[in-house]
């Protein structure tokens, strides 16, 4: 792997994100290889052999948080053909309502 | 402007850069199990771009393996050979096609699509336990019509792109009134040429009618993940339109909130790192 890594707070990782360098534990005892893809049982199990900082790759926290109405903006125009409450396009409604969650980072139900 | 005949339209396939003969014997042989793994290995190791290329996607965080793989046959034994097969593809046709050369034409935007469509279309059918390297092949290869539209007729295309931007439509919409056909028609006819099997070939032809009778579990789920990419929008178009999602290849996909907003997620992870390495 050669691209770059950012350190971020176990609190802050994700599922889905990739170690971008190889994980020890205090005794250098291997937990995670590089590249692995990060899923919600590893990053609990993490926790519990005291690691607080990921290296993570392609992380990029000097990035500032996008704005959301900026963000909101730029969805209504993707989604421009498509008028919001109309059944007909039920399925694309949907998506576009997990989209918004996702990009929004809305808590969602369990 | 003239509009296309078939005569032309398969004229333009005819003429298009032709993949490398090993991948051909790939592409046409995409779902049998009983080749010769050994003699493809060795010819595709003949390649030694195609090879970088492989190896570097097969050791991409996206496949998970624990070990680094050296050669095509170290790929196989940790990856399979359906994978790998999978990769060596991914790798010719995203080197073959050449690019530049219709203005207006973002090439790197077509790949961006195609590769999120790919990597979205292989972490639905994990989910819905189909065939995740067929899948991820015809995500890649959805829209693959446009580029023969664009390679064979760069200056026609200029004015679909024209006709697109002044009408604010969809592609297909405007492929067929500058053109008289439209890139599914081209993907179908390339598919041919090409010797895709049947079921690439209908996920191409249905992609954007997935409830056509007939169309197949492919179609939606390529229908689905398309969908998926644009409203992601991930491809860097300034004028980027989320087609209407057919409500019954949703429900078909069958699944809640949290799975797509994992699929989200994986699909943006996996799109940067794959389109580093294939447009590099």
């Amino acid at each position: 792997m050669n691209g770059t890594y950012q350190l971020i707070p176990l609190l802050d990782a994700r599922p889905g994100m990739v170690l971008g360098e190889v994980l020890r534990d205090d005794h250098g005892n291997v937990l995670l290889a590089q590249g692995v893809v990060l899923t919600e049982g590893m990053l609990a199990s993490l926790g519990r052999h005291g690691v607080e900082v990921l290296p993570i790759l392609g992380a990029s926290p000097a990035v500032p948080p996008a704005d959301p109405a900026e963000v909101q903006d730029r969805l209504d125009r993707i989604f421009r053909r498509h008028e919001r409450g109309n059944h007909g396009d039920w399925a694309t409604g949907i998506l576009r309502q997990y989209v918004e969650d996702f990009r929004l980072q809305r808590e969602i139900a369990p | 402007m003239n509009k296309l005949t078939s005569a032309q339209l398969v004229q333009g396939v005819q003429d298009l850069p032709s993949l490398p003969a090993v991948v051909m014997e790939l592409l046409s042989s995409i779902e049998q199990e009983n080749i010769d793994i050994s003699v493809l290995a060795k010819k595709v190791s003949y390649d030694q771009a195609l090879t970088a290329k492989t190896l570097r996607l097969a050791n991409s965080s996206s496949f998970g393996l624990q070990v680094k793989v050296a050669t095509i046959q170290q790929a196989i034994t940790f990856l399979g050979f359906q994978t790998t097969r999978n990769l060596i593809t991914t790798a010719a046709v995203t080197g073959c096609f050449p690019s530049g050369l219709c203005p207006g034409f973002h090439d790197k935007a077509f790949w961006r699509h195609s590769i999120a469509t790919a990597a979205c279309a292989r972490s639905l059918a994990r989910r819905l336990r189909f065939n995740q390297d067929v899948a991820f092949t015809a995500g890649l290869l959805h829209d693959i019509g446009r580029l023969v539209l664009v390679t064979g007729h760069p200056q026609a295309y200029a004015e679909v792109l024209a006709w697109r931007a002044k009408e604010d439509a969809e592609w297909q919409d405007a492929e067929r009134a500058v053109l008289g056909v439209d890139h599914v028609e081209a993907g179908v006819a390339l598919a041919e040429h090409w010797n895709f099997s049947d079921t690439m070939r209908q996920a191409i032809a249905w992609h954007h009618a997935p409830e056509t009778p007939g169309a197949g579990f492919l179609a939606a789920i390529v229908h689905v993940a398309n969908a998926v990419v644009h409203a992601l929008d991930l491809a860097g178009e300034d004028d980027e339109l989320v087609p209407t999602l057919s409500s019954i290849a949703w429900d078909a996909m069958g699944l809640n909130e949290e799975a797509y907003l994992d699929l989200f997620r994986e699909t943006e992870q996996q799109l940067e790192e794959m389109s580093a390495i294939l447009m590099a």
